[in-house]
């Protein structure tokens, strides 16, 4: 078996509006519900973000602001409060770093997602059925 | 679950054992006991209940019998539910920033 390590989701997408405005749909709660879920949050460092999602097993996001610089980048940490059917990710155990960068009249954004859980299957399941196999071998030789 | 339980529960040579017993089969408590020698049954158990609480193994009633499988999904869940996530709401994101933008007092077909 390999080492854990940690997994980073990145993502990055262009939108056809100012920094300014995609800014405001981040740190704005009623904006914020329009694309992720229901928000009260306090936009300054130190400050708290909880978001209700409204899929799946509607789980309840807590964080708290690590970095707010105005039209270009957010840091907060992210998990997920015990909510039955969602991956266990504590509050505070995982960091979501949002880029914002002007690109023309809109913006480049960019999502840097780490500090996740160590994923012992990757998504088709074969790393786990491969830890399994490993675990036979040294069960036979043992 | 989290990993540092899963993690821990792997750590042990026992529990390791366990888990490529049920890894194609349901197996009674009785018979994981009779496959660990040298071991008491309620430390036998002690080790089931590390395992299923680690979310890698399920455990069911059959009347007076407990039968373990292997829970492959205990691992691969969180990020592919994050990848998810993440897609959904970006592509909202977009239209609803998009949508704003357009609509700004003074904002110009075209304009740069």
């Amino acid at each position: 078996m390999t080492a854990a390590q940690d997994r980073t989701i990145e993502r990055s997408l262009r939108i056809q509006a100012r920094p300014e405005t995609v800014w405001r749909f981040f740190t704005d709660p009623e904006r914020l519900a329009r694309w992720w879920g229901t928000a009260e949050l306090d936009a300054r460092e130190g400050g708290s973000l909880r978001v209700s999602m409204h899929e799946g097993p509607r789980p309840v996001m807590r964080g708290e602001f690590v970095e707010l610089v105005p039209h270009e980048r957010i840091v907060f940490t992210f998990g997920w409060e015990d909510t039955p059917g969602a991956p266990d990710i504590p509050p505070g155990s995982s960091l979501v770093e949002i880029t914002l960068t002007a690109d023309g009249d809109g913006t480049v954004l960019a999502v840097r997602h780490s500090g996740l859980p160590p994923s012992l299957g990757d998504e088709t399941g074969a790393g786990w059925s491969h830890l399994l196999d490993v675990l036979a071998d040294a069960a036979r030789r043992a | 679950m989290t990993v540092d339980e899963a993690l821990r529960a792997l750590a042990d040579p026992t529990r390791r054992a366990i888990l490529v017993l049920v890894r194609e089969r349901e197996v009674a408590a009785g018979e994981i006991a009779a496959h660990v020698p040298g071991m008491s049954r309620p430390a036998v158990s002690q080790h089931l209940r590390i395992l299923v609480g680690a979310g890698l193994l399920d455990v069911r009633r059959d009347g007076n019998r407990r039968l373990y499988r292997l829970r492959p999904e205990g691992f691969a869940d969180a990020a592919a539910f994050l990848d998810t996530m993440w897609s959904g709401a970006l592509d909202r994101l977009k239209q609803v920033a998009e949508r704003e933008e357009r609509a700004r007092p003074g904002a110009k077909e075209g304009s740069a």
